[in-house]
């Protein structure tokens, strides 16, 4: 090893009382060493929450229960303006448990009517548990309604119910409260995966920015340990290192012995 | 035979940079560059507009029902607008289909003018546009989303590029020259150099689990790295 190169180096100190910085293969080898021991846990972390990340099938996480668009049904249906619909600012028909509803946005709210009698459809606990048994193949373990999204559910906003389903995934399905609509799927591969993600991002709270101050302060860090070890791949290795090579290319050449050391 | 841990493990940290030396650099590098730039910015939040929903009297409209005479087997049908004009976008199988929402009359597909022109309405800076072009063919940086789409350049440093659906004039997707240097950076960081989406590739599985090896090695050989301190801290 070569280590000894810079141990050699000359002590050239005082300008000014401060030791002149020399970019020996020695400088980088502490440079190294100490970034390896205040960012070594994080680097240590990324490989592993990488690692699993890549090892888990993506296909099992973002798996989501099929949703058919069921053609309108249009005898019977309602217009608006019969509804008592005037100025909204958006509205949406399409059907829902067999029937056409119009999903109706006012002041920044959604709501649902019944295309057939105008009647308000009111999501309850009922409606929803109807939703999610036409949708996973499994009994509802539990069905509760959240005012706000938690982890599982956090690219949506708003009141939301969970029901959770007897399955061996452990299924969670979310629906939005508003209009009823199914809104995501979440299963135990899901929240394994959603676990290395938290330590790959080091958002701890929320799962979903790699963008803070902690992240860029540690990624520019480990800038250091992995460049300083690049430049060090150079200075550790000798052509010692590589005459195994050479000895097992040669024609009719003795097999390689056991390593020594 | 007696086995010296530190030179072995020395040694096994050493062989095995040796190995993913150089995909440690990248991704410790497309990382930094990915944390740093804020990933609204790399969406291109900055370059639309925010959507603002008008209010629409549904007494003036044709009602949504009667426009499904001509999409037998739509499944939905939503009210949008189309450079200020009410419209009735409607999903089928077969794709979505535009009918005005004031005459209920069946519009055609956006031709490069109205490409432009909702664009412009839509970009938050006012260089010209550069080029207009209907894609037939998905170039790199939509991802495999089916064309065709009509492609809108504007002239500035980043290039930012619009996608219009023409079938309904919506914005599709938008790029600029962050977003591809992301996404460069993305494929270095995943190694899948074809679709640059693949995470579960054999050769990332393999090099992250190397990587692993590495560090844990490197964190072992700390113990080792720092010997005098240790001594004092044990006199003292």
């Amino acid at each position: 090893m070569v280590a000894g190169l810079g141990l050699s180096a000359p002590p050239q100190e005082e300008e000014n009382g401060m030791k002149r910085i020399r970019f020996t293969p020695l400088f980088f080898r502490r440079v190294h060493k100490w970034v390896g021991l205040v960012l070594g846990i994080q680097f240590i972390l990324w490989s592993v929450s990488g690692a699993m990340m890549a090892f888990i099938d993506m296909t099992d996480v973002r798996d989501q229960p099929m949703i058919a668009a069921d053609p309108l049904a249009v005898p019977g249906l309602l217009a608006p303006a019969d509804l008592g619909i005037g100025e909204v600012e958006s509205l949406k028909l399409s059907m829902a448990d067999g029937r056409p509803v119009y999903e109706i946005g006012e002041s920044g709210s959604l709501r649902i009517v019944d295309g057939l009698t105008g009647n308000p459809v009111t999501v309850d606990e009922a409606l929803v548990r109807q939703r999610a048994t036409a949708m996973v193949d499994a009994p509802i373990r539990a069905v509760s309604l959240m005012d706000k999204p938690n982890l599982e559910a956090r690219e949506f906003a708003g009141p939301m119910w969970r029901v959770d389903f007897g399955d061996a995934e452990g299924t969670s399905a979310y629906f939005a409260a508003d209009t009823g609509r199914f809104l995501v799927a979440r299963g135990d591969g899901w929240r394994l995966w959603d676990f290395f993600w938290m330590l790959h991002n080091m958002d701890y709270a929320d799962r979903t920015s790699f963008n803070h101050p902690l992240i860029i302060v540690v990624g520019f860090g480990v800038l250091f340990l992995s460049g300083t070890g690049f430049y060090l791949l150079f200075k550790s290795f000798t052509r010692r290192d590589f005459r195994w090579l050479s000895r097992r290319r040669a024609p009719g050449g003795r097999t390689t012995r056991a390593l020594r050391n | 035979m007696k086995i010296r841990w530190p030179l072995f493990v020395r040694r096994l940290h050493k062989w095995l940079a040796l190995v993913i030396g150089l995909q440690v650099v990248l991704w410790t590098a497309t990382g930094f560059y990915m944390v740093v730039i804020h990933i609204d910015r790399i969406h291109g939040d900055h370059l639309v507009r925010p959507v603002e929903r008008l209010a629409v009297d549904m007494v003036s409209l044709v009602a949504p029902g009667t426009v499904l005479a001509a999409v037998p087997d739509a499944s939905e049908v939503r009210s949008s607008s189309l450079l200020d004009r009410p419209v009735w976008l409607v999903t089928s199988p077969g794709g979505v289909s535009l009918f005005d929402a004031g005459t209920g009359e069946r519009l055609g597909l956006i031709d490069a003018d109205q490409a432009e022109t909702i664009a412009r309405s839509i970009y938050t800076s006012d260089e010209e546009v550069a080029s207009v072009s209907l894609l037939q063919e998905a170039p790199m940086e939509m991802q495999g989303r089916k064309p065709p789409y009509w492609q809108v350049t504007f002239d500035r440093w980043d290039s930012p590029t619009f996608y219009i659906s023409p079938e309904s004039g919506e914005l599709i997707s938008r790029r600029h020259s962050l977003w591809r240097i992301f996404d460069f950076a993305w494929m270095l960081h995943i190694m899948d150099y074809d679709d640059r989406s693949d995470v579960n590739n054999l050769l990332l599985r393999t090099s992250t689990w190397l990587s692993v090896a590495m560090a844990l090695s490197g964190a072992w050989l700390l113990v080792w790295a720092f010997p005098r301190r240790r001594k004092k801290k044990k006199t003292a």
